[in-house]
Protein backbone atom coordinates (compact mmCIF):
# COMPACT_ATOMS: atom_id res chain seq x y z
CA UNK A 1 0.00 0.00 0.00
CA UNK A 2 2.90 2.17 -0.75
CA UNK A 3 1.46 3.79 -3.21
CA UNK A 4 -0.51 6.17 -1.58
CA UNK A 5 0.10 8.82 1.25
CA UNK A 6 -0.56 7.06 4.65
CA UNK A 7 -3.70 8.77 5.86
CA UNK A 8 -5.24 7.46 2.87
CA UNK A 9 -4.39 4.33 2.94
CA UNK A 10 -5.23 3.92 6.58
CA UNK A 11 -8.64 5.20 5.09
CA UNK A 12 -8.90 2.46 2.59
CA UNK A 13 -7.77 -0.27 5.15
CA UNK A 14 -10.50 1.03 7.54
CA UNK A 15 -12.89 1.13 4.64
CA UNK A 16 -12.08 -2.40 3.38
CA UNK A 17 -12.97 -4.25 6.91
CA UNK A 18 -16.60 -3.28 6.57
CA UNK A 19 -19.00 -6.00 4.97
CA UNK A 20 -19.34 -6.71 1.50
CA UNK A 21 -16.28 -3.82 0.78
CA UNK A 22 -13.14 -5.13 -0.89
CA UNK A 23 -10.10 -3.59 -2.20
CA UNK A 24 -11.87 -1.84 -5.09
CA UNK A 25 -14.47 -0.88 -3.43
CA UNK A 26 -12.78 0.59 -0.67
CA UNK A 27 -10.94 2.42 -3.08
CA UNK A 28 -13.34 3.95 -4.66
CA UNK A 29 -15.46 5.14 -1.49
CA UNK A 30 -11.81 6.79 -0.25
CA UNK A 31 -11.24 8.72 -3.62
CA UNK A 32 -14.95 9.81 -3.01
CA UNK A 33 -14.52 10.93 0.40
CA UNK A 34 -11.14 12.83 -0.28
CA UNK A 35 -13.21 14.49 -3.05
CA UNK A 36 -16.08 15.78 -0.71
CA UNK A 37 -16.66 18.99 1.16
CA UNK A 38 -15.29 18.64 4.77
CA UNK A 39 -19.09 18.86 5.93
CA UNK A 40 -19.94 16.51 4.27
CA UNK A 41 -17.58 14.42 5.78
CA UNK A 42 -17.91 15.41 9.13
CA UNK A 43 -22.00 14.65 8.93
CA UNK A 44 -20.86 11.26 7.89
CA UNK A 45 -18.20 11.21 11.24
CA UNK A 46 -20.73 12.41 13.37
CA UNK A 47 -23.38 10.13 12.34
CA UNK A 48 -20.90 7.23 12.65
CA UNK A 49 -20.31 8.98 16.13
CA UNK A 50 -23.41 8.93 17.12
CA UNK A 51 -24.87 5.69 17.04
CA UNK A 52 -21.75 4.16 18.90
CA UNK A 53 -22.51 6.57 21.51
CA UNK A 54 -26.51 6.73 21.54
CA UNK A 55 -27.91 3.39 20.00
CA UNK A 56 -27.82 0.21 22.94
CA UNK A 57 -29.31 -2.95 22.99
CA UNK A 58 -32.76 -2.69 24.70
CA UNK A 59 -32.37 -4.33 28.11
CA UNK A 60 -35.99 -6.38 27.75
CA UNK A 61 -36.04 -7.56 23.90
CA UNK A 62 -32.59 -6.63 22.57
CA UNK A 63 -33.09 -4.89 20.12
CA UNK A 64 -31.03 -1.74 18.72
CA UNK A 65 -32.47 1.21 20.14
CA UNK A 66 -31.78 4.77 21.89
CA UNK A 67 -33.55 4.64 24.49
CA UNK A 68 -34.12 1.72 26.82
CA UNK A 69 -35.92 -0.08 27.26
CA UNK A 70 -37.46 0.29 23.39
CA UNK A 71 -40.47 1.99 21.88
CA UNK A 72 -42.03 -1.54 21.11
CA UNK A 73 -41.44 -2.77 24.67
CA UNK A 74 -42.89 0.52 26.07
CA UNK A 75 -45.59 0.79 23.57
CA UNK A 76 -49.14 0.43 25.39
CA UNK A 77 -51.31 -0.38 21.83
CA UNK A 78 -48.60 -3.71 21.55
CA UNK A 79 -50.17 -6.80 22.28
CA UNK A 80 -47.80 -7.86 25.22
CA UNK A 81 -49.42 -11.84 25.04
CA UNK A 82 -47.20 -12.60 21.70
CA UNK A 83 -43.62 -12.49 21.55
CA UNK A 84 -42.03 -12.94 18.04
CA UNK A 85 -38.18 -14.01 18.12
CA UNK A 86 -36.12 -13.06 15.05
CA UNK A 87 -32.58 -13.70 14.65
CA UNK A 88 -31.55 -9.92 13.45
CA UNK A 89 -32.50 -6.91 13.96
CA UNK A 90 -33.52 -6.43 10.21
CA UNK A 91 -35.23 -9.14 10.52
CA UNK A 92 -37.48 -7.65 12.87
CA UNK A 93 -37.82 -4.69 10.29
CA UNK A 94 -39.12 -6.55 7.75
CA UNK A 95 -41.71 -7.98 9.95
CA UNK A 96 -42.63 -4.57 11.08
CA UNK A 97 -42.82 -3.51 7.75
CA UNK A 98 -46.14 -5.97 7.18
CA UNK A 99 -47.70 -3.57 9.84
CA UNK A 100 -49.97 -7.28 10.69
CA UNK A 101 -47.79 -8.02 13.70
CA UNK A 102 -49.36 -5.81 16.65
CA UNK A 103 -47.07 -8.24 19.85
CA UNK A 104 -43.64 -7.76 21.00
CA UNK A 105 -40.46 -8.93 19.78
CA UNK A 106 -37.20 -10.56 20.91
CA UNK A 107 -33.90 -10.35 19.07
CA UNK A 108 -31.65 -13.25 19.45
CA UNK A 109 -28.45 -12.12 17.74
CA UNK A 110 -28.01 -14.84 15.46
CA UNK A 111 -28.81 -18.66 15.18
CA UNK A 112 -27.52 -22.08 15.95
CA UNK A 113 -24.03 -23.04 14.26
CA UNK A 114 -21.52 -25.28 15.69
CA UNK A 115 -18.97 -24.74 12.96
CA UNK A 116 -19.26 -21.32 14.19
CA UNK A 117 -19.09 -21.52 17.21
CA UNK A 118 -22.17 -20.39 18.31
CA UNK A 119 -24.07 -22.02 21.13
CA UNK A 120 -26.79 -20.67 22.95
CA UNK A 121 -24.99 -19.35 25.36
CA UNK A 122 -23.83 -17.06 22.78
CA UNK A 123 -27.04 -15.99 21.72
CA UNK A 124 -30.09 -13.88 23.89
CA UNK A 125 -31.94 -16.51 24.99
CA UNK A 126 -31.61 -16.08 29.20
CA UNK A 127 -33.82 -12.87 29.12
CA UNK A 128 -36.27 -14.34 26.93
CA UNK A 129 -36.86 -16.87 29.71
CA UNK A 130 -37.13 -13.88 31.92
CA UNK A 131 -39.64 -12.52 30.04
CA UNK A 132 -42.19 -15.78 30.98
CA UNK A 133 -41.60 -15.47 34.02
CA UNK A 134 -44.70 -12.99 34.92
CA UNK A 135 -47.36 -15.06 32.87
CA UNK A 136 -48.37 -12.54 30.93
CA UNK A 137 -47.00 -14.24 27.62
CA UNK A 138 -49.45 -16.76 25.95
CA UNK A 139 -47.53 -17.33 22.76
CA UNK A 140 -44.01 -17.27 21.58
CA UNK A 141 -43.74 -17.16 17.22
CA UNK A 142 -40.55 -18.30 16.40
CA UNK A 143 -39.79 -16.83 13.15
CA UNK A 144 -35.70 -17.66 12.63
CA UNK A 145 -34.80 -18.17 9.51
CA UNK A 146 -35.90 -20.93 7.29
CA UNK A 147 -32.59 -22.41 6.93
CA UNK A 148 -30.62 -25.41 8.65
CA UNK A 149 -29.25 -22.80 11.14
CA UNK A 150 -32.51 -21.27 11.79
CA UNK A 151 -34.61 -24.30 11.87
CA UNK A 152 -32.19 -26.11 14.82
CA UNK A 153 -32.20 -22.61 16.65
CA UNK A 154 -36.52 -22.91 16.24
CA UNK A 155 -36.48 -26.67 17.73
CA UNK A 156 -33.96 -26.12 20.09
CA UNK A 157 -36.20 -22.67 21.91
CA UNK A 158 -39.58 -24.87 21.23
CA UNK A 159 -37.74 -27.46 23.24
CA UNK A 160 -36.67 -24.71 25.85
CA UNK A 161 -40.20 -23.18 25.59
CA UNK A 162 -43.03 -25.37 25.73
CA UNK A 163 -42.54 -26.82 28.80
CA UNK A 164 -43.10 -23.38 30.52
CA UNK A 165 -46.88 -23.58 29.94
CA UNK A 166 -46.36 -21.23 27.15
CA UNK A 167 -47.93 -21.81 22.87
CA UNK A 168 -45.30 -22.22 20.96
CA UNK A 169 -45.50 -21.55 16.90
CA UNK A 170 -43.13 -21.51 13.82
CA UNK A 171 -43.82 -19.48 11.07
CA UNK A 172 -45.23 -21.06 8.13
CA UNK A 173 -42.38 -22.37 5.57
CA UNK A 174 -42.93 -23.67 2.03
CA UNK A 175 -42.90 -22.04 -1.36
CA UNK A 176 -42.16 -18.51 -1.89
CA UNK A 177 -44.71 -15.44 -2.96
CA UNK A 178 -43.88 -15.34 -7.02
CA UNK A 179 -41.84 -18.44 -7.21
CA UNK A 180 -42.58 -21.93 -9.49
CA UNK A 181 -43.58 -25.35 -8.05
CA UNK A 182 -41.06 -26.54 -10.86
CA UNK A 183 -38.20 -25.08 -8.68
CA UNK A 184 -39.22 -25.97 -5.35
CA UNK A 185 -37.12 -28.90 -3.78
CA UNK A 186 -38.47 -31.99 -2.02
CA UNK A 187 -38.27 -30.65 1.64
CA UNK A 188 -39.73 -27.43 0.70
CA UNK A 189 -42.73 -28.84 -1.15
CA UNK A 190 -43.15 -31.31 1.54
CA UNK A 191 -43.54 -28.08 4.29
CA UNK A 192 -45.59 -26.32 1.80
CA UNK A 193 -47.61 -29.24 1.62
CA UNK A 194 -48.13 -29.67 5.61
CA UNK A 195 -48.81 -26.65 6.21
CA UNK A 196 -51.61 -25.93 3.61
CA UNK A 197 -54.61 -24.04 4.51
CA UNK A 198 -58.29 -24.54 3.73
CA UNK A 199 -59.02 -21.19 1.42
CA UNK B 1 -27.30 -32.44 -26.33
CA UNK B 2 -24.77 -30.78 -28.34
CA UNK B 3 -22.38 -28.71 -27.05
CA UNK B 4 -21.66 -26.56 -30.47
CA UNK B 5 -18.96 -24.03 -29.16
CA UNK B 6 -16.91 -23.36 -26.00
CA UNK B 7 -14.89 -20.00 -24.97
CA UNK B 8 -13.10 -19.71 -22.72
CA UNK B 9 -11.30 -16.61 -20.39
CA UNK B 10 -8.79 -16.86 -17.43
CA UNK B 11 -9.45 -20.55 -16.40
CA UNK B 12 -6.10 -22.31 -15.54
CA UNK B 13 -3.92 -22.34 -18.47
CA UNK B 14 -6.59 -21.11 -20.89
CA UNK B 15 -5.66 -17.11 -21.22
CA UNK B 16 -8.23 -17.17 -24.03
CA UNK B 17 -9.47 -20.02 -26.16
CA UNK B 18 -12.05 -21.36 -27.86
CA UNK B 19 -13.66 -24.06 -30.11
CA UNK B 20 -15.95 -25.61 -32.43
CA UNK B 21 -16.83 -29.18 -31.53
CA UNK B 22 -18.30 -31.32 -33.73
CA UNK B 23 -22.18 -33.18 -32.50
CA UNK B 24 -20.15 -36.89 -32.19
CA UNK B 25 -16.61 -37.89 -31.10
CA UNK B 26 -13.89 -35.04 -30.30
CA UNK B 27 -10.68 -35.98 -29.44
CA UNK B 28 -8.11 -34.08 -27.77
CA UNK B 29 -4.77 -34.69 -27.93
CA UNK B 30 -1.49 -32.99 -27.13
CA UNK B 31 1.69 -33.01 -24.60
CA UNK B 32 1.19 -33.78 -21.42
CA UNK B 33 0.47 -30.34 -19.05
CA UNK B 34 -0.60 -28.56 -22.53
CA UNK B 35 -4.02 -28.12 -20.54
CA UNK B 36 -6.73 -31.44 -22.42
CA UNK B 37 -8.04 -31.87 -18.74
CA UNK B 38 -8.56 -28.31 -18.41
CA UNK B 39 -10.80 -28.48 -21.65
CA UNK B 40 -13.03 -31.25 -19.72
CA UNK B 41 -12.94 -29.68 -16.64
CA UNK B 42 -14.67 -26.97 -18.20
CA UNK B 43 -17.46 -28.73 -19.95
CA UNK B 44 -18.04 -30.86 -16.29
CA UNK B 45 -17.83 -26.94 -14.81
CA UNK B 46 -20.72 -25.50 -17.01
CA UNK B 47 -22.49 -29.12 -16.88
CA UNK B 48 -22.69 -29.12 -12.74
CA UNK B 49 -21.26 -25.42 -11.58
CA UNK B 50 -18.88 -27.93 -9.72
CA UNK B 51 -15.16 -29.16 -10.46
CA UNK B 52 -14.23 -33.11 -10.65
CA UNK B 53 -10.41 -31.86 -9.93
CA UNK B 54 -11.26 -29.36 -6.64
CA UNK B 55 -13.39 -28.10 -4.46
CA UNK B 56 -12.11 -24.77 -4.21
CA UNK B 57 -12.65 -23.22 -7.65
CA UNK B 58 -10.57 -20.26 -7.26
CA UNK B 59 -7.58 -22.11 -7.53
CA UNK B 60 -8.48 -23.10 -10.82
CA UNK B 61 -8.49 -19.03 -12.23
CA UNK B 62 -5.57 -18.33 -14.35
CA UNK B 63 -2.63 -17.61 -11.64
CA UNK B 64 -2.25 -13.93 -11.05
CA UNK B 65 -6.07 -13.71 -12.71
CA UNK B 66 -9.05 -12.25 -11.74
CA UNK B 67 -12.09 -13.71 -13.12
CA UNK B 68 -12.78 -16.58 -15.67
CA UNK B 69 -15.47 -16.32 -17.78
CA UNK B 70 -16.57 -19.90 -19.34
CA UNK B 71 -19.10 -20.03 -22.11
CA UNK B 72 -21.05 -23.16 -23.87
CA UNK B 73 -23.73 -23.12 -27.06
CA UNK B 74 -25.85 -25.79 -26.08
CA UNK B 75 -28.46 -27.53 -28.41
CA UNK B 76 -31.30 -29.65 -27.14
CA UNK B 77 -34.28 -30.76 -28.65
CA UNK B 78 -34.03 -28.08 -31.09
CA UNK B 79 -33.40 -25.17 -28.67
CA UNK B 80 -29.79 -23.43 -28.47
CA UNK B 81 -28.90 -21.81 -25.19
CA UNK B 82 -26.00 -19.91 -24.11
CA UNK B 83 -24.56 -21.12 -20.65
CA UNK B 84 -21.83 -19.24 -19.15
CA UNK B 85 -19.99 -19.28 -15.89
CA UNK B 86 -18.08 -16.06 -14.52
CA UNK B 87 -15.36 -17.12 -11.80
CA UNK B 88 -13.65 -14.88 -9.28
CA UNK B 89 -11.54 -15.64 -6.05
CA UNK B 90 -14.88 -14.90 -4.23
CA UNK B 91 -17.87 -15.72 -5.98
CA UNK B 92 -19.62 -18.11 -8.65
CA UNK B 93 -22.01 -16.25 -11.21
CA UNK B 94 -24.50 -18.54 -13.60
CA UNK B 95 -25.98 -17.04 -16.18
CA UNK B 96 -28.31 -18.54 -19.23
CA UNK B 97 -28.66 -16.86 -22.20
CA UNK B 98 -26.93 -13.56 -20.49
CA UNK B 99 -28.92 -13.41 -17.78
CA UNK B 100 -28.17 -14.10 -14.32
CA UNK B 101 -29.80 -17.49 -13.00
CA UNK B 102 -29.67 -18.91 -9.37
CA UNK B 103 -28.03 -22.59 -9.87
CA UNK B 104 -31.23 -24.59 -9.30
CA UNK B 105 -32.39 -22.52 -12.51
CA UNK B 106 -29.27 -23.07 -13.99
CA UNK B 107 -28.52 -26.86 -13.53
CA UNK B 108 -30.05 -29.39 -15.57
CA UNK B 109 -29.45 -27.51 -19.06
CA UNK B 110 -26.54 -29.61 -20.24
CA UNK B 111 -25.32 -32.41 -18.33
CA UNK B 112 -21.72 -34.49 -18.16
CA UNK B 113 -20.37 -37.43 -17.07
CA UNK B 114 -16.93 -38.13 -16.76
CA UNK B 115 -14.43 -41.29 -16.69
CA UNK B 116 -11.12 -40.81 -15.94
CA UNK B 117 -8.49 -42.31 -14.14
CA UNK B 118 -9.66 -41.63 -10.31
CA UNK B 119 -13.10 -42.93 -11.17
CA UNK B 120 -11.64 -46.17 -11.03
CA UNK B 121 -12.02 -45.56 -7.06
CA UNK B 122 -15.65 -46.57 -8.09
CA UNK B 123 -15.06 -49.94 -8.51
CA UNK B 124 -12.02 -50.16 -6.17
CA UNK B 125 -11.69 -47.58 -3.80
CA UNK B 126 -13.83 -46.90 -0.85
CA UNK B 127 -17.84 -46.33 -0.70
CA UNK B 128 -17.43 -42.67 -0.77
CA UNK B 129 -16.94 -43.17 -4.34
CA UNK B 130 -20.01 -45.00 -5.04
CA UNK B 131 -21.93 -42.85 -3.29
CA UNK B 132 -20.68 -39.78 -5.18
CA UNK B 133 -21.28 -42.00 -8.63
CA UNK B 134 -24.90 -42.12 -7.43
CA UNK B 135 -25.40 -38.69 -6.23
CA UNK B 136 -24.11 -37.15 -9.78
CA UNK B 137 -26.20 -39.19 -11.35
CA UNK B 138 -29.87 -38.53 -9.34
CA UNK B 139 -28.54 -34.63 -9.79
CA UNK B 140 -28.13 -35.00 -13.04
CA UNK B 141 -31.81 -36.15 -13.84
CA UNK B 142 -33.23 -33.84 -10.68
CA UNK B 143 -30.92 -31.05 -10.15
CA UNK B 144 -33.31 -30.16 -6.82
CA UNK B 145 -31.15 -33.05 -5.16
CA UNK B 146 -27.78 -31.29 -5.49
CA UNK B 147 -29.28 -29.02 -2.69
CA UNK B 148 -30.92 -31.75 -0.76
CA UNK B 149 -27.85 -33.06 -0.50
CA UNK B 150 -25.79 -29.87 0.01
CA UNK B 151 -28.32 -29.14 3.10
CA UNK B 152 -27.64 -32.55 4.34
CA UNK B 153 -24.03 -32.30 4.45
CA UNK B 154 -24.29 -29.08 6.54
CA UNK B 155 -26.21 -30.37 8.81
CA UNK B 156 -23.58 -33.76 9.44
CA UNK B 157 -20.93 -31.02 9.62
CA UNK B 158 -22.88 -28.43 12.16
CA UNK B 159 -23.69 -32.02 14.02
CA UNK B 160 -20.32 -33.63 13.86
CA UNK B 161 -18.94 -30.51 15.05
CA UNK B 162 -20.88 -30.65 18.37
CA UNK B 163 -19.81 -34.59 18.67
CA UNK B 164 -16.44 -33.59 18.86
CA UNK B 165 -17.11 -30.84 21.59
CA UNK B 166 -18.66 -33.33 24.01
CA UNK B 167 -15.77 -35.02 25.42
CA UNK B 168 -14.47 -32.01 27.10
CA UNK B 169 -17.56 -30.10 27.89
CA UNK B 170 -18.25 -28.74 31.42
CA UNK B 171 -22.18 -29.40 31.02
CA UNK B 172 -22.34 -31.91 28.57
CA UNK B 173 -26.39 -32.20 28.66
CA UNK B 174 -26.23 -28.54 26.54
CA UNK B 175 -24.77 -30.11 24.28
CA UNK B 176 -26.94 -33.62 23.85
CA UNK B 177 -30.00 -31.11 23.33
CA UNK B 178 -28.72 -29.42 20.65
CA UNK B 179 -27.53 -32.89 18.74
CA UNK B 180 -31.18 -33.61 18.59
CA UNK B 181 -32.70 -30.70 16.88
CA UNK B 182 -29.48 -31.56 14.75
CA UNK B 183 -30.82 -35.33 14.40
CA UNK B 184 -34.53 -34.01 13.60
CA UNK B 185 -33.28 -32.40 10.25
CA UNK B 186 -31.02 -34.87 10.16
CA UNK B 187 -33.81 -37.71 9.32
CA UNK B 188 -36.13 -35.08 7.23
CA UNK B 189 -33.22 -35.00 4.97
CA UNK B 190 -31.70 -38.49 5.21
CA UNK B 191 -34.57 -39.97 4.60
CA UNK B 192 -34.96 -38.33 1.03
CA UNK B 193 -31.19 -39.09 0.57
CA UNK B 194 -31.68 -42.66 0.70
CA UNK B 195 -35.15 -42.90 -0.94
CA UNK B 196 -33.59 -41.09 -3.97
CA UNK B 197 -30.19 -42.72 -3.97
CA UNK B 198 -32.31 -46.36 -3.77
CA UNK B 199 -34.68 -45.45 -6.94
CA UNK B 200 -31.69 -44.32 -9.25
CA UNK B 201 -30.22 -47.62 -8.57
CA UNK B 202 -33.09 -49.42 -9.47
CA UNK B 203 -33.33 -47.46 -12.60
CA UNK B 204 -29.33 -48.14 -13.02
CA UNK B 205 -29.76 -51.85 -12.59
CA UNK B 206 -32.67 -52.04 -15.28
CA UNK B 207 -30.96 -50.86 -17.71
CA UNK B 208 -27.28 -52.39 -16.76
CA UNK B 209 -26.30 -53.46 -20.13
CA UNK B 210 -25.51 -57.42 -19.95
CA UNK B 211 -23.39 -58.37 -22.87
CA UNK B 212 -21.77 -55.48 -23.73
CA UNK B 213 -18.62 -56.49 -23.41
CA UNK B 214 -18.91 -60.65 -24.14
CA UNK B 215 -21.15 -62.43 -21.70
CA UNK B 216 -19.65 -60.07 -18.30
CA UNK B 217 -22.62 -59.16 -16.34
CA UNK B 218 -23.15 -57.04 -12.85
CA UNK B 219 -25.41 -56.93 -10.92
CA UNK B 220 -25.68 -53.89 -8.23
CA UNK B 221 -27.84 -53.12 -4.96
CA UNK B 222 -27.62 -50.15 -2.71
CA UNK B 223 -26.23 -51.04 0.48
CA UNK B 224 -28.05 -49.02 3.41
CA UNK B 225 -26.15 -49.16 6.37
CA UNK B 226 -29.18 -49.41 8.25
CA UNK B 227 -30.69 -52.65 6.73
CA UNK B 228 -29.28 -55.04 9.67
CA UNK B 229 -31.15 -53.33 11.85
CA UNK B 230 -34.78 -53.05 10.76
CA UNK B 231 -37.44 -52.22 8.54
CA UNK B 232 -36.08 -50.24 5.73
CA UNK B 233 -40.11 -49.33 4.54
CA UNK B 234 -39.96 -46.70 7.12
CA UNK B 235 -36.88 -45.30 7.05
CA UNK B 236 -37.41 -41.86 9.19
CA UNK B 237 -38.91 -44.19 12.20
CA UNK B 238 -35.46 -46.52 11.49
CA UNK B 239 -33.22 -43.69 11.33
CA UNK B 240 -34.32 -41.88 14.38
CA UNK B 241 -34.48 -45.30 16.03
CA UNK B 242 -30.57 -46.00 15.08
CA UNK B 243 -29.61 -42.31 16.10
CA UNK B 244 -31.23 -42.85 19.15
CA UNK B 245 -29.71 -46.26 19.97
CA UNK B 246 -26.11 -45.16 18.78
CA UNK B 247 -25.78 -41.40 20.56
CA UNK B 248 -23.34 -42.98 22.87
CA UNK B 249 -21.14 -44.29 20.15
CA UNK B 250 -21.26 -41.14 18.14
CA UNK B 251 -20.03 -39.03 20.90
CA UNK B 252 -17.32 -41.62 21.78
CA UNK B 253 -15.93 -41.43 18.83
CA UNK B 254 -17.00 -37.88 17.70
CA UNK B 255 -18.26 -38.16 14.95
CA UNK B 256 -21.86 -39.23 12.97
CA UNK B 257 -22.29 -42.83 12.57
CA UNK B 258 -25.69 -43.21 11.59
CA UNK B 259 -27.03 -42.29 8.52
CA UNK B 260 -26.84 -42.28 4.55
CA UNK B 261 -23.21 -41.19 4.28
CA UNK B 262 -22.40 -44.24 5.85
CA UNK B 263 -24.57 -46.29 3.02
CA UNK B 264 -22.59 -48.32 -0.16
CA UNK B 265 -23.21 -49.10 -3.48
CA UNK B 266 -22.82 -53.21 -3.76
CA UNK B 267 -21.52 -54.13 -7.22
CA UNK B 268 -20.99 -57.89 -7.98
CA UNK B 269 -19.33 -59.51 -11.46
CA UNK B 270 -20.70 -62.48 -12.17
CA UNK B 271 -21.80 -63.09 -8.67
CA UNK B 272 -18.68 -61.48 -6.89
CA UNK B 273 -18.37 -58.65 -5.05
CA UNK B 274 -16.55 -56.91 -7.53
CA UNK B 275 -13.79 -54.88 -5.18
CA UNK B 276 -12.38 -57.55 -3.85
CA UNK B 277 -12.85 -60.56 -6.42
CA UNK B 278 -12.77 -59.48 -9.73
CA UNK B 279 -9.55 -58.75 -12.08
CA UNK B 280 -8.32 -55.32 -13.44
CA UNK B 281 -10.00 -55.52 -16.63
CA UNK B 282 -12.92 -56.56 -14.95
CA UNK B 283 -13.73 -53.86 -12.81
CA UNK B 284 -12.65 -51.64 -15.61
CA UNK B 285 -15.29 -53.36 -17.49
CA UNK B 286 -17.59 -52.70 -14.81
CA UNK B 287 -16.95 -49.35 -14.32
CA UNK B 288 -17.69 -48.65 -18.48
CA UNK B 289 -21.16 -50.63 -17.77
CA UNK B 290 -21.95 -48.09 -15.17
CA UNK B 291 -20.97 -45.34 -16.77
CA UNK B 292 -23.19 -46.57 -19.91
CA UNK B 293 -26.05 -47.20 -17.24
CA UNK B 294 -25.83 -43.38 -15.97
CA UNK B 295 -26.10 -42.44 -19.69
CA UNK B 296 -28.84 -44.55 -20.41
CA UNK B 297 -30.58 -43.65 -17.27
CA UNK B 298 -30.55 -40.24 -18.03
CA UNK B 299 -31.57 -40.49 -21.68
CA UNK B 300 -34.95 -42.71 -20.28
CA UNK B 301 -35.63 -40.11 -17.75
CA UNK B 302 -34.99 -37.20 -19.87
CA UNK B 303 -35.21 -38.07 -23.48
CA UNK B 304 -32.10 -36.56 -24.12
CA UNK B 305 -27.95 -37.81 -24.45
CA UNK B 306 -25.49 -36.05 -21.87
CA UNK B 307 -21.89 -35.16 -22.87
CA UNK B 308 -19.53 -37.51 -22.20
CA UNK B 309 -16.29 -36.75 -21.07
CA UNK B 310 -13.27 -39.51 -20.98
CA UNK B 311 -9.74 -37.97 -19.46
CA UNK B 312 -6.69 -40.03 -20.60
CA UNK B 313 -7.79 -43.02 -22.27
CA UNK B 314 -4.32 -44.37 -22.82
CA UNK B 315 -3.61 -44.29 -19.28
CA UNK B 316 -5.18 -47.13 -16.86
CA UNK B 317 -8.59 -47.14 -19.58
CA UNK B 318 -8.88 -50.04 -22.00
CA UNK B 319 -8.81 -49.08 -25.68
CA UNK B 320 -10.55 -52.42 -26.87
CA UNK B 321 -13.51 -52.06 -24.69
CA UNK B 322 -13.40 -48.29 -25.18
CA UNK B 323 -13.82 -48.80 -28.39
CA UNK B 324 -16.86 -50.83 -28.08
CA UNK B 325 -18.37 -48.29 -25.28
CA UNK B 326 -17.65 -45.75 -28.22
CA UNK B 327 -19.56 -47.51 -30.80
CA UNK B 328 -22.48 -48.00 -28.48
CA UNK B 329 -22.42 -44.17 -27.89
CA UNK B 330 -22.11 -43.45 -31.38
CA UNK B 331 -24.69 -41.67 -32.57
CA UNK B 332 -26.23 -40.71 -29.38
CA UNK B 333 -24.17 -39.02 -26.58
CA UNK B 334 -21.58 -36.35 -27.73
CA UNK B 335 -18.20 -37.38 -26.49
CA UNK B 336 -14.75 -35.42 -25.82
CA UNK B 337 -11.75 -37.42 -24.64
CA UNK B 338 -8.11 -36.32 -24.17
CA UNK B 339 -4.92 -38.53 -25.44
CA UNK B 340 -1.26 -37.55 -25.47
CA UNK B 341 -0.50 -39.77 -27.87
CA UNK B 342 -0.79 -38.73 -31.53
CA UNK B 343 -1.31 -42.04 -32.99
CA UNK B 344 -4.36 -42.85 -30.79
CA UNK B 345 -5.85 -39.43 -31.75
CA UNK B 346 -4.91 -40.46 -35.68
CA UNK B 347 -7.11 -43.86 -35.09
CA UNK B 348 -9.96 -41.94 -34.40
CA UNK B 349 -9.08 -39.45 -37.42
CA UNK B 350 -12.11 -41.42 -39.85
CA UNK B 351 -14.63 -40.77 -37.21
CA UNK B 352 -13.93 -37.88 -34.83
CA UNK B 353 -12.64 -33.99 -35.19
CA UNK B 354 -9.33 -33.94 -33.70
CA UNK B 355 -8.15 -30.77 -32.00
CA UNK B 356 -4.82 -30.48 -30.87
CA UNK B 357 -3.98 -28.73 -27.25
CA UNK B 358 -0.61 -26.75 -26.98
CA UNK B 359 -0.62 -24.22 -23.97
CA UNK B 360 -3.89 -24.27 -23.21
CA UNK B 361 -5.31 -22.96 -26.78
CA UNK B 362 -7.07 -25.03 -29.54
CA UNK B 363 -6.07 -26.19 -32.89
CA UNK B 364 -8.17 -27.30 -35.12
CA UNK B 365 -6.89 -30.34 -37.28
CA UNK B 366 -8.66 -31.23 -40.82
CA UNK B 367 -10.98 -33.71 -39.88
CA UNK B 368 -12.18 -36.97 -41.86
Amino acid sequence: MLDYAEPISRLIDELRRLPGIGHKSAQRIAFHLLRIPPEEARRLTSAIEEVKEKITLCSICNNFTDRDPCRFCTNPARDRSVICVVEEPTNLVTIEKTREYRGLYHVLHGALSPIRGIGPEELKIKNLLERLRDGHVKEIILATNPNTEGEATASYLARLLKPLGVTVTRIAMGLPVGSDLEFADEVTMHKALANRRQI
Amino acid sequence: MIITRIEVRGFRNIHHGQFEPQGQLNVLYGANAQGKTNWLEVIYLLATAGSFRTSRLSEALTYGGREAILRALVECHGLRKELAIQLTSRSKRLFVNGKREPSIRYLGQLAAFICSLEQMNVVRGEPEYRRQFLDQGAASIDPKYAKVLETYNRILKQKNRLLRQVADHPHPNTLIDQIETWNQQLIEYGTIVHRVRSQYVEKLQEVLEGNLFGKEEIQIRYASSLEAHGELDDYAALLAERLRVRLNAEIAVGYSLVGPHRDDLEIRFDGRELRRFASAGQQRSALLMLDLARISVYNRELDAYPIFLIDDIDAELDRERIDILLGYLQGKAQTFMTTSKPDVAAAFADRAALFRIEDGQVRTEASR
